[in-house]
């Protein structure tokens, strides 16, 4: 089942798209275009009606502290070509690590097997397409001296130590790719793209009276260059973990039951993740088995939900100049005023249900197919103040920080782990609650919608979405958000 | 290519470049797989892969790099890139590659490898994923779809070598084939998820078998609603229970337990449960899915209780963690080529009591049968578990109406003394965690 998990942070920046640009990649390419050319006619030789050659390479730095001390650092490469191949809708897909053109010309061979024709071979030229630049890591983070990924941590556990004395252990992890892909396919269509990604992340356990110990978590990162850490320092990530932990000693049990919920802005919209946009992914509708399949057009949501799934956010954690596909990533509209408008394409299912490609096809790595998937996923702001969001409520539950979630496409339960909560109470925050879990069907969920702030804010980019067994980064975002009569687990009946 | 060799060559060439010690974990694996739709092909795919870790240290410093790249160049680059990625981590005079006395001899571990299934045909995959398919359609007329349903089989060989005398190897076989079917009543639809992953032809399901079975579950959940909020018996059925019996072992993680960052930190040797709890890892369990004669270290696997009749013996350790926690190996060394080793579960299992499914239910007077959870399970600092459900209501010993959009909640340690039945249908559904069916006195079930 599709699972989203990570954890939280916030960003100081808005959602803004950037200005357009257009480039051309100038290094060296990954295969030379006369081999891509020779393994898309040899894809083609049994006649498919469409082959794809992906190439990907991919350098992953990371470091880890551990009861203050660095320790681990490492460094390594994957890199492969996967090939595609369709045939009146039938996907044939093999993939080789090994580069060797021999190697490479028995996956597409292999990939070839699918359709059951034979013919001439015919000759597939490919011609280089400029692609958006939604994200500018002038030095590629692979090429960062490791001494400075290290010292982000040693600084983030000087700051969680020094937060206060009930801080008894920190890991922290800092992991950067650099990724470049290559796609190109028998339409002619050739992209590249250079996608850097970095993430810091702290854990913190404190320990309270009688042994009680509590977890805080935050990280956060993007497609960012390294200098991100000067304006986004490990100490802030440091001691929001910190504070997390600290602030839910002493929680008391959470009360089960339906209740006023209010959620905090930012990491908080992993709630839209789970109880919309996984519904709205273009295989789980092509085959009927999502709740939100047939239902374009319809009121889906409370008239002051408006979800907006955004691929080309500056910088974002989900952003991407082009898909897995060689698409341009896209701002795509998914339900406007609580009426659903679309729906998440990538380029199979949208040419079999009749559509276009809405830059969402991607995939973990070579070794996989590309899925319809989310980039960064927003709730748009709305009127309301925040502060007058909680002063309305007399008695309710406060959601402010979160674990992950998880959803079941089919019959739309999806559940928002609460790692930080607290009572609602005449408007007033009271004392921190325990393991509160939230669980709802999305569309009645977002039907009891009845507040949206005015605060719009990302998630500081630690989201990792996954589906079919692919794990994917991606961002989200929520302004603060009142939503009634939703159903809370805890341990405690009234 | 003989990677045997290989592994050697790199240890040696690793010292040769200052690395005090040295160890390389190679891996090489084809698989393939396939997914049908509507009794057509959805696709299929195959490949070979494969990768090298290389885990060096220099003055007591640990370095590690990987590649999947096999060229000679390639590999004289993270061997250059591990010695000086060892220069930024800290010295550490615990870390060291596990020594010739803890490699010591690897026990027997009966077959890993099955040759019906290296050699299995491509059409087989094909016929299984549509008999699943078709049989889950005929099994009832409400099943109008499939999320995904699919068979594939996967071929892996493990080389490792190290300059503590460390040289040994295992190749495996795995099949398996799944379903998930939807139901509609024209009001709702329903999933259901069944599967079987085994080492052995022989001891797969049968294809229709899975499809029938996920279509059943898919069906009897049509109409599902809410109950109120209570507190009431819960019972697991052994795919849940499987999860239960995961997070368990993820608090006995060893490292968790050094860092005091687990509820059962403090609780070696304690009584948590009654004298029918008996959990085990047992990396020598003959057939199972993460059998193996060493973990990813080299380290000799065995069987550790870690609740022996409900007293809390024993947590899982890897070389390095066990040396910090003054403690021994357990053989847990969990790895892939890309990661350093971490401490993992081998095969998993709660051992079974002596009640069927049914003796379990009949004592139940209202309660519930939970038969999927949603979420990321228990909080190993705290115990806590709280997490949405799907179920069936018990009502006087029977099963009677689908439910959802409830959670449970309890934490580990009380579940574990709430512990009141075990069934004696031990499976391990789908992976190498394996449990019967469990009943708990109470938990709280959230709801209107």
């Amino acid at each position: 089942m599709p699972r989203a998990s990570a954890s939280p942070r916030r960003a100081p920046t808005s959602q803004l798209v950037p200005p357009m640009m257009t480039r051309v990649a100038s290094a060296a390419p990954l295969l030379p275009q006369p081999l891509i050319e020779r393994l898309l006619a040899v894809a083609m030789e049994r006649g498919g009606d469409f082959a794809e050659v992906y190439v990907e390479r991919t350098l992953t730095t990371a470091v880890r502290l551990e009861e203050s001390r660095i320790k681990s650092a490492q460094v390594g490469l994957v890199q492969g070509v996967g090939v595609r191949v369709i045939s009146a809708g039938k996907v044939g897909y093999a993939f080789s690590d090994d580069w060797e053109e021999p190697a490479l010309l028995r996956a597409a061979s292999t990939a070839a097997m699918i359709a059951q024709g034979g013919g001439a071979e015919k000759s597939f030229p490919v011609r280089r397409a400029a692609v958006p630049s939604h994200y500018h890591v002038a030095t590629p983070l692979m090429d960062v001296d490791v001494a400075l990924k290290t010292a982000l941590l040693t600084r983030a556990d000087k700051a969680a130590r020094a937060f206060d004395a009930r801080v008894k252990q920190v890991n922290a992890a800092y992991v950067d790719q650099t990724r470049r892909i290559a796609v190109a396919n028998t339409h002619g269509r050739y992209t590249e793209d250079v996608q850097d990604l970095g993430r810091l992340s702290v854990t913190v356990v404190a320990q309270g009276k009688g042994g009680e110990q509590r977890t805080g978590m935050y990280g956060g990162g993007g497609r960012v260059p390294f200098s991100h850490w000067d304006t986004f320092p490990p100490e802030g990530v440091a001691r929001e973990a910190a504070r997390q932990a600290v602030a839910t000693l002493g929680a008391v049990e959470c009360v089960a039951g339906p209740q006023t919920v209010v959620l905090a802005p930012g990491w908080s919209g992993i709630l839209l993740h789970e109880a919309v946009g996984h519904g709205l992914e273009a295989d789980f509708i092509r085959k009927g088995t999502s709740l939100y399949a047939g239902k374009l057009g319809e009121k889906v949501a409370s008239d002051l939900v408006t979800v907006i799934d955004d691929g080309t956010v500056s910088s974002g954690r989900g952003s991407i100049n082009i898909d897995d596909e060689g698409n341009p990533g896209e701002r795509k509209v998914l339900i406007e005023n609580g009426i659903l408008k679309g729906y998440l394409y990538d380029s199979l299912n949208a040419q079999l249900m009749g559509q276009r490609s809405t830059g969402s096809g991607r995939r973990e790595s070579f070794k996989h197919l590309p899925l319809p998937r989310m980039t960064n996923t927003f709730l748009a702001p709305g009127d309301h103040a925040p502060e007058d969001i909680l002063k309305e409520v007399k008695r309710g539950l406060y959601c402010a920080t979160f674990g992950g979630g998880q959803v079941d496409i089919t019959n739309g339960n999806f559940v928002f782990e609460v790692s930080e909560a607290y009572q609602i109470e005449d408007g007033k925050l009271g004392r921190p609650v325990k393991g509160a879990t939230l669980i709802g069907v999305g569309p009645e969920a977002l039907k009891n919608v009845s507040r949206v702030g005015c605060d719009p804010m990302p998630d500081p980019g630690m989201g990792v979405c996954g589906k079919n067994g692919q794990s994917m980064p991606v961002g989200v975002g929520l302004p603060t958000v009142r939503i009634d009569n939703v159903t809370v687990g805890g341990t405690k009946v009234a | 290519m003989d990677y045997q060799q290989l592994a050697k060559k790199i240890v040696q060439r690793a010292k040769k470049k200052g690395a005090q010690q040295a160890e390389a974990f190679l891996e090489v694996g084809r698989q393939s797989s396939v997914r049908v739709h509507q009794g057509q092909i959805e696709d299929l795919t195959q490949s070979t892969s494969k990768g090298v870790g290389v885990r060096v240290l220099v003055k007591d410093r640990l370095g590690f790099a990987y590649t999947s790249d096999f060229e000679p160049a390639a590999l004289d680059h993270i061997i250059d890139q591990a010695v000086k990625l060892a220069g930024a981590a800290a010295p550490n005079k615990l870390n060291g590659l596990p020594s010739g006395k803890e490699l010591g001899r690897y026990a027997d571990t009966g077959l890993l490898f099955d040759t019906k299934v290296a050699e299995l045909p491509g059409d087989w995959k094909l016929k299984a994923a549509l008999e699943a398919e078709k049989a889950g359609k005929a099994e009832d007329p409400r099943i109008i779809a499939f999320n995904a349903v699919g068979a594939g089989d996967f071929v892996s060989e493990v080389y490792v070598a190290s300059t503590e005398g460390l040289s040994g190897a295992y190749s495996g076989t795995y099949v398996y084939v799944y379903a998930m079917p939807v139901a509609s009543d024209g009001q709702g639809l329903q999933t259901g998820y069944w599967l079987d992953y085994k080492r052995f032809l022989d001891d797969l399901e049968a294809p229709e078998s899975v499809g029938r079975e996920a279509a059943r579950r898919a069906v009897r959940m049509l109409g599902a609603k809410r109950v109120k909020t209570q507190q009431v018996p819960v019972i697991f059925d052994p795919l849940v229970a499987a999860s239960f019996v995961s997070d368990l072992a993820s608090a006995a993680d060893g490292n968790a337990v050094y860092q005091k960052a687990s509820v059962l930190a403090p609780l070696k040797g304690k009584r948590l449960a009654g004298e029918h709890v008996t959990l085990v890892d047992d990396g020598l369990l003959p057939r199972g899915l993460a059998t193996a004669p060493f973990d990813g270290e080299g380290v000799p696997t065995r069987r550790t209780p870690i609740l022996d009749k409900g007293v809390m013996s024993g947590f899982l350790y890897d070389a390095f963690t066990a040396r910090k926690a003054k403690a021994r190996t357990t053989g847990n060394a969990s790895r892939s080529y890309n990661a350093l080793p971490s401490i993992g579960t081998t095969n998993l299992y709660l051992e079974p009591g002596t009640k069927s499914p049914q003796e379990l239910l009949k004592d139940v007077d209202s309660g519930l049968y939970v038969t999927a959870l949603l979420g990321h399970g228990a909080d190993r600092v705290t115990g806590e578990l709280s997490a949405g459900a799907n179920g069936i209501w018990i009502e006087k010993g029977e099963l009677t109406y689908p439910v959802q959009e409830v959670t449970v909640a309890g934490n580990l340690l009380r579940m574990l003394k709430d512990l009141d039945g075990i069934g004696s249908d031990l499976q391990f559904r789908g992976g190498s965690v394996g449990a019967p069916t469990v009943r708990f006195r109470q938990l709280t079930v959230s709801g209107e």
